[in-house]
Parts: structure tokens; C-alpha cells; sequence
């Protein structure tokens, strides 16, 4: 027998299963962090593409940004509050929108769209760890099979692969796995970081022109030379220095690009004991928020580091250089990404420590490549279970204890894409979708939460999130309320400006054919089902207590 | 055709008691089985101050009640989440603090009052409703909470010794489990366990009819994953890193009798179902805590000895 409380206890407990004593913040907090991953999805995803809007201010718009994932993350916390162990996206919506929009939203967010983001995933291996040391160890042949399609299928292969084995790892070895990465990759990062502290901006300039002669076969002055190619590929300047100023205006069109990355403290929504109360809900939402703004503390200071030891103007012109080659539109002086650990490695003038520092970084990906397929799992299971899905793809094997089928259903269609990306030219422009649908995905939660303490009145108020309202309205509505206009915002940008590049035609028929695909899936489960007797709108009604 | 409506882990959740007693009608169910995990797991002190107050606290909230209605209001709330409210002196209180053997004996007393209180809903709901009503009892219940069962009118109890008809079939109850890490009432290691439900079976003559009830779900059947545990009970990776840790008794006993239906619960996280060769496998899970009723409604072909169809459900 036990008693809990503090100083005195609030209630007695007797030895009973599942009674756990909650978990580390440091847990908690590490899965988010790496979810909404500085390296691969901040610096590839966010920081590269800054340059597109020359008049937006980086700082500004990443402070509001946090402000309001900062509501995201108020929102997810208070769903796992008044539904715990639920099961995510697909459970919440399900239940207080109705099966059919659960399933549409939550099985294009977390299942055909991840899909997408093998592809994405796999270049970013390729330009953070492959093609950087191919440059290091100046294996031209390996860098040009890189750069072909061949090359980049390969990578995406092997992710694929990668992704699956650590799903059928399960989550405590990759857990494991992830930590060790952590610890790797903020010693690699704090490294880089030194260097950019104590090195100068004159000291980098001359590194990097005489690693691009080495490397690459530039020759005179390369760091100007791409800043002017920067400038041209850009049609105009590149951008000012850092400051706050414009902190509205054309700083807030740098938001939906800051969302590629920034959106997903919430990815692996944590488990929430038995037996407590306000507390875990402040826990649950701790893990979070401190996994998101820990990676906004570790951008500004990279982006104030960058800005003394790049140069501000060099960084963001080398980064529109590398898309204009991917887009086709321009030059380069570098034949690889302007990858800030390769860049600061050139100040070393050694390949080892180069090949070192990329390596060590390496830990970034491989602790977020996992997060690829795990959610999906989830999703396709919970489908099953309620019969939406044939009951098969949620077996698991008897010796291994691999959910086959599932894996089969991820796998499959994720190396199908892989190839459409790797071979045709218009696929890579609809990468960034795989943001868009999940953005969807999760505006769905959103609205669910706000309407949540009306459409679900008893379980709402028998939550620890009853006690906790604004001015009167419940907060998981104020808070989900604010999480919707941010997604709206967003999405609005995202489908009607060119800039973001995911309104193309093409790329919104394809996203729409993912929603009917699902719309189909749903369709003819609810047919055969009532064929054989079930009826798929029972499985949320509640039943009377009277 | 027979319909079962199954739910398994309600943990004294008054709430989740009266959906059960009402999920036969709603469902058109012939007999509603609660599978194990009758009882409670913690009470809640509601504390008379010297003023004539009484405090309590429930979800880290404190709450002054200053009126019999707010006492009654409170420990409906208390009991819907499954939690037991007791009503206690200052002095009680500061002793139960004090001495474990009081907070023993006081929560066996809640536990009784508990169970008779249900029963005597079913009977209230029940009787001569012509639905059948099973209650087991399992790791988490303690004994003496077997003898309320059995003595019920309307409430039917089973366990491996007492197998129940349901028609044809015959459904074996076991609400004992492997070892868990908190030392509960009705826990056997493997081997034990083994010779347990080797007992059990012997009341079941062909597999096309008999239909298992046991508590422990199967070894990696995927009905079994809870959140890995570190020593002092907090979980491993924020509650990220997933293992099973169910029976493996159970599963090679399915495997090797291959019942019909094989209906399970105690991981309350890992709601599923699986095949285990022709056996059909289902762990409902629970929320006993939110007030939702998590259930399997399974519809069984008598005259083809198969399930028919099941579902999964939160009602």
C-alpha cells in the first residue's frame, strides 16, 4: 500500500497493475526534440530556402513561429489528457468528429503521406551525410552516381530499408538508438558551434576558398563568387543582415517555410499514467515544449553564429545557389549542398576531421529516421482494429513479432515514390506537400480540441484539462482555436502562394487523389461490413449510463 | 446466434458498471462478460477539517465541501473514475498516513462495499432481463471479492475451476497471470501458470465450443504491448519504448487447444486483435479512467461453431 501526495497524501493507492510513476522529462522531452529535428529538417527544410523571401527577417518570424506551435503543443498535451493511450490523430478525431473524417484525416496524415517522406527523408541522407563525404574523400565517381537518379533511388532504398528495420526494432531498441544519437549529435553540434564562435569570418573565407579549389576545383575568390552567382540565381539581393525589422510584413511569408520543420513537437505524443492527474498534463506538455523551444534556442544561436562566421549573405546565397541547381534555374560554385557542419569542417583543412564532424552529425538522421514509419504503424493497426481495414494488415509474425503486413503497406508504396522521385522531374516539386497533408491532418485535431468540452461533454469534464480556462472558455478551446488559425494560415500560404511551390496543379490533383483513395477505402469498408453484419458507425456511440 | 459483449478491466469505475449494464440493449447482446479487474485501485480521502468542512483533492485539484450535496457530487466523480471515497476524521486520516495495516483494511472494506454495491445494480438492471451477466475475477481483485461474486443472484461468476455455459460453448475463465512488476493478488510464474490453465482445460471438450476468458493476454500476439518499465516503475523513454509482456502459458496454450474465441484484457494500452492459427484473439483494452467503455461485441454462429463477426468498440 502507498500513499501519494506531497506533504500529505491525496490519495492511497494498493499495489495494482499499470500504476507507474510517470517518466524522466529528459525522455519526454528527447523524442520531440529530435522530431522537430534542427539538423535535417531545420537546416535543410527551413534555413535553406530564407533567401526566397530577401525582405523577411529570420529571428522575428521564428519567435512567433514558436509562439504559436507553442499553442500546438497546449492542444496535443490537453487531447492526451482527456483521451490518454488513445492512440494519436486518428483516435481523437474518430471519436469527437466521427470514423469517417478520423479516418480520412488521420490515414493520408499518417500513412500514404509518410509515403512522400521517404523520398524527403533520403535526400536528406544523401546531402548530409553521403554526398558531403564523397566530396570530403574527393570520390568523384561515388559523387557523381550521388547527383544521378540512380544514386538518389539508392539512397532512398536504403532509407526505406533503414526506416523499416528500426520499425521492426521496435521502440525500445530504437529508443535506445535515439538516445546515444542525441548525445552524438549535440557534442558534434556544440563542436561546430565553438569553432564558429572563436573562428573569424576572414578566417572562414579563406578556408573556404581554398577547400573549393581543393575540393572542387573553384579558383580565385569562390566566396564572392557566390554570393554574385547567389544574387543573380536570386534575381536581386540576397538578404539584409540579421535583425527584427520588418517583425511583421514580408517576415511572416517566412513562416510557412519555418513550419516544414518547426511543426512537429507534438510527433510522438507521450503515454500518459494511470491513477494522476494535472500534473502528468503539465508533464505530457513540459516534454514538449521544452523539445521545441530547446531546437528554437539552438537555431537562433546558430543563425547569430552563422551570421558572424559564414556571413550572413554568403550562407543564404550558397543555399539559393544548391536550389537553383536542384530546380534547374542556375549555378553553383559548390557541386553539393552548403551544408553548415561541411562548411565549418573546411576550417580544419583535414579530411579526417571533416569526415568526423559529417559522420558525428550523421546521429542527427539516424535518431529522427525511425520517426518515419513508427506513427504509421500505429495508424494502420488502429484501423484494423476497428474494421476499416482488412483484419490481416495488422498481423504481426509469430517468430519475430514484425507487423508484416503493415510494414509491407509502408515499404512498398514508400519505394514505388521513391522512384517517381528519383526519376521524373515534377515529382520533386511536390515534396513539400508531405508538410501540407499533415498540416491538414493536424488542423483536424485542432478543431477537435476546440470543440471538444461540447461534442464530448462528459469526458471533457471528467479530465484533468476541465480545470484549466481563459477568461471562462476551456483552454484545450482557446488553445486548439489558435492552433487552427496558425495551421489555416499556413495552408492558405501554402495553396495559394507560388513561392512555397506546393500550389502547383499537378501537386494538389495528387494530394487530392490521396483523399479520394481514402474516401474509396472508407466507402467500401462500410459496405462490406454491413454485408457481414457490422456497423462501422458504432464503434464511437456512446452508450447510456442511466 | 449467440452475442457476446465483452469488456475486461473496469477497475471500480462506476461509470464504465452502468454502460456495462446497459451495453446489452444497446448492442442486442445475449450476455455481457466482464473479464477481470472488478475493483479499484485507489481511494480518495475526503477529510472532516475541525470547522465541519471536508477536504479532498482529486486530479491534483483541492476542493473545499462545505454540503452533504457537494460530499455526494464529489464522490460521484471519485467513483467514476474508478477511485473509492472514503469519508475520515482528521484523526483517521493522520493515522491511515501512518500505518499501512489501516489503509489495508480500510480499502478491503470499499472493495466489498464496492463489488456488493454492483451487484446489486445488475440485479436492480438485470433480473429477469434475460441477458446474462458474468463478472471474473483477476490479478488486480482481491479473494475475498470471489465469494460476493458467487453468492450473486443475478451476476454469474466463472474461474478455472468453474467453467460457464453459454449455450453450446463453454467458456473457461483464468484471472490469473504471469508476474507483473507489483506483486498483485493473482500471479504465477510460467510453469505454475501452465499447470493452472492445464487444469482449466480439462473442463473443455472440443475446441470448436470452448471459448477462453483468460486474463493475461497471449505473448506477442500484439495484445500485450505495454510501455517498458525501469526498475523504480517510471517508464523507459518517456513512455515511447513498447515491449510484450504478456503470458507465454497463455499463448502456447492457444496455440496447442485452439479454442473458438479467445477473449483477454490486463494491458489495458494494447486494445487488438490477432490470430493465433484459427483461434481469434481480442484484448478490448480500457479506459476505465475517462469513463469509456471499451468493448469487443463478438456475434457467434451456433450452428457453424465459428465466430461470425466482431467488433472492437468505445461506447
Amino acid at each position: 500500500m502507498a500513499a501519494v501526495g506531497e506533504e500529505a497524501p491525496t490519495l492511497f493507492l494498493r499495489k495494482a497493475t499499470g500504476l507507474v510513476k510517470g517518466w524522466s522529462k529528459f525522455d519526454a522531452f528527447l523524442y520531440s526534440f529530435m522530431s522537430v529535428n534542427f539538423v535535417t529538417l531545420g537546416l535543410f527544410f527551413a534555413l535553406s530556402v530564407l533567401a526566397f523571401v530577401p525582405t523577411g527577417q529570420v529571428l522575428p518570424a521564428l519567435l512567433i513561429s514558436g509562439v504559436f506551435v507553442t499553442f500546438l503543443v497546449v492542444t496535443y498535451a490537453g487531447l492526451i489528457s482527456v483521451m490518454p493511450r488513445a492512440g494519436g490523430d486518428y483516435v481523437w478525431q474518430s471519436r469527437v468528429l466521427g470514423g469517417g473524417i478520423g479516418f480520412l484525416l488521420a490515414v493520408t496524415g499518417w500513412w500514404f503521406i509518410l509515403w512522400y517522406w521517404a523520398p524527403i527523408y533520403g535526400n536528406i541522407l544523401n546531402v548530409e551525410v553521403f554526398q558531403p563525404l564523397a566530396a570530403i574523400f574527393e570520390l568523384d565517381g561515388v559523387s557523381d552516381f550521388l547527383a544521378s537518379n540512380n544514386g538518389l533511388f539508392f539512397v532512398c532504398a536504403v532509407t526505406v530499408v533503414l526506416a523499416g528495420y528500426l520499425v521492426s526494432l521496435g521502440m525500445e531498441g530504437y529508443a535506445k538508438v535515439q538516445k546515444v544519437c542525441f548525445y552524438i549529435g549535440m557534442i558534434a553540434l556544440a563542436a561546430i558551434f565553438l569553432v564558429m564562435l572563436f573562428g573569424s569570418k576572414s578566417g572562414f573565407q579563406s578556408a573556404f576558398n581554398q577547400e573549393a579549389a581543393n575540393l572542387f576545383g573553384g579558383s580565385g575568390n569562390v566566396y564572392a563568387q557566390t554570393i554574385a552567382t547567389g544574387a543573380v540565381n536570386n534575381a536581386g539581393p540576397i538578404v539584409p543582415d540579421l535583425g527584427f525589422s520588418p517583425f511583421f510584413g514580408d517576415t511572416l511569408l517566412l513562416i510557412p517555410f519555418l513550419c516544414f520543420w518547426i511543426l512537429w513537437p507534438n510527433w510522438g505524443a507521450t503515454l500518459y499514467g494511470e491513477v494522476r492527474g494535472a500534473s502528468d498534463f503539465r508533464r505530457v506538455m513540459g516534454g514538449m515544449m521544452w523539445g521545441l523551444w530547446i531546437t528554437i534556442a539552438v537555431a537562433v544561436v546558430f543563425i547569430l553564429l552563422a551570421s558572424k562566421f559564414f556571413g550572413w549573405q554568403f550562407f543564404n546565397a550558397a543555399n539559393v545557389n544548391y536550389w537553383a541547381t536542384v530546380y534547374g534555374y542556375g549555378d553553383a560554385t559548390m557541386p553539393v549542398w552548403s551544408y553548415a557542419p561541411l562548411l565549418v569542417s573546411f576550417y580544419f583543412h583535414n579530411t579526417l576531421i571533416s569526415a568526423l564532424i559529417i559522420i558525428a552529425f550523421g546521429a542527427w538522421f539516424l535518431g529522427w529516421a525511425g520517426t518515419l514509419f513508427l506513427s504509421s504503424t500505429r495508424v494502420i493497426f488502429a484501423a484494423a482494429f476497428d474494421r476499416i481495414l482488412p483484419e490481416k494488415v495488422a498481423d504481426v509474425s509469430e517468430r519475430k513479432h514484425v507487423p508484416v503486413w503493415a510494414l509491407v503497406l509502408m515499404l512498398v508504396p514508400a519505394l514505388i515514390v521513391s522512384a517517381f522521385y528519383a526519376y521524373t522531374a515534377t515529382f520533386k516539386t511536390w515534396i513539400l506537400d508531405a508538410t501540407l497533408v499533415i498540416a491538414v491532418t493536424f488542423f483536424g485535431s485542432a478543431v477537435a480540441a476546440t470543440v471538444l468540452p461540447w461534442v464530448k461533454k462528459r469526458l471533457y469534464e471528467s479530465s484533468p484539462m476541465a480545470r484549466y480556462k481563459v477568461l471562462g472558455i476551456p483552454l484545450i478551446t482557446v488553445t486548439g482555436f489558435l492552433t487552427a488559425a496558425f495551421l489555416g494560415f499556413n495552408l492558405w500560404h501554402w495553396f495559394s502562394n507560388d513561392l512555397y511551390a506546393v500550389n502547383d496543379p499537378d501537386s494538389l490533383y495528387f494530394m487530392g487523389g490521396m483523399y479520394l483513395l481514402a474516401i474509396v477505402i472508407y466507402i467500401v469498408a462500410r459496405v462490406v461490413r454491413k454485408n457481414q453484419g457490422i456497423d462501422l458507425s458504432a464503434i464511437h456511440k456512446e452508450i447510456p449510463v442511466e | 446466434m449467440v452475442k457476446i459483449f465483452f469488456v475486461t478491466d473496469l477497475h471500480g469505475s462506476e461509470i464504465c458498471w452502468k454502460k456495462f449494464l446497459n451495453a446489452g440493449p444497446f448492442y442486442g447482446a445475449d450476455v455481457v462478460i466482464l473479464g477481470g479487474d472488478v475493483t479499484g485501485k485507489a481511494m480518495v480521502p475526503i477529510v472532516q477539517r475541525a470547522n465541519g468542512t471536508w477536504e479532498a483533492s482529486l486530479q491534483d485539484h483541492r476542493d473545499t465541501l462545505e454540503s452533504e450535496d457537494a460530499i455526494v457530487e464529489f464522490e460521484k466523480r471519485v467513483m467514476n473514475r474508478g477511485y473509492y471515497p472514503i469519508r475520515v476524521s482528521d484523526q483517521e486520516y493522520v493515522a491511515m498516513q501512518e500505518d499501512e495495516d489501516l489503509v489495508d483494511k480500510r480499502f478491503k472494506e470499499v472493495m466489498l462495499e464496492g463489488t456488493e454495491r454492483w451487484i446489486a445494480m445488475a440485479e436492480d438492471k438485470l433480473a429477469g432481463s434475460g441477458i446474462r451477466v458474468i463478472a471474473c475475477p483477476a490479478n488486480d481483485d482481491m479473494f475475498e471479492i470471489d465469494d460476493l461474486l458467487t453468492g450473486a443472484r443475478v451476476v454469474e461468476t466463472g474461474d478455472e475451476e468453474h467453467p460457464i455455459q453459454l449455450g453450446d460453448f463453454t467458456m473457461v475463465s483464468m484471472g490469473w497471470t504471469n508476474p507483473t512488476p507489483w506483486h498483485t493478488f493473482r500471479e504465477a510464474e510460467e510453469p505454475d501458470l501452465a499447470v493452472r490453465i492445464e487444469r482449466a482445460l480439462t473442463a473443455a471438450t472440443d475446441p470448436q465450443t470452448t471459448i477462453f476468458n483468460f486474463h493475461a493476454p497471449p505473448y506477442g500476439s500484439k495484445l500485450d504491448n505495454a510501455p517498458a518499465l525501469n526498475a523504480d516503475l517510471t517508464y523507459v523513454s518517456g513512455g515511447q519504448a513498447i515491449r510484450p509482456v504478456g503470458s507465454t502459458s497463455v499463448y502456447e496454450s492457444i496455440k496447442r487447444y485452439q479454442p473458438m474465441l479467445s477473449l483477454h484484457g490486463h494491458i489495458h494500452e494494447s486494445k487488438g486483435a490477432a490470430r493465433i492459427g484459427k483461434t481469434l484473439a481480442l484484448n478490448p483494452g480500457s479506459s476505465y479512467e475517462e469513463g469509456i467503455l471499451q468493448a469487443a461485441v463478438v456475434s457467434i454462429d451456433e450452428k457453424k461453431r465459428k465466430v461470425k463477426n466482431y467488433q472492437l468498440v468505445n461506447g
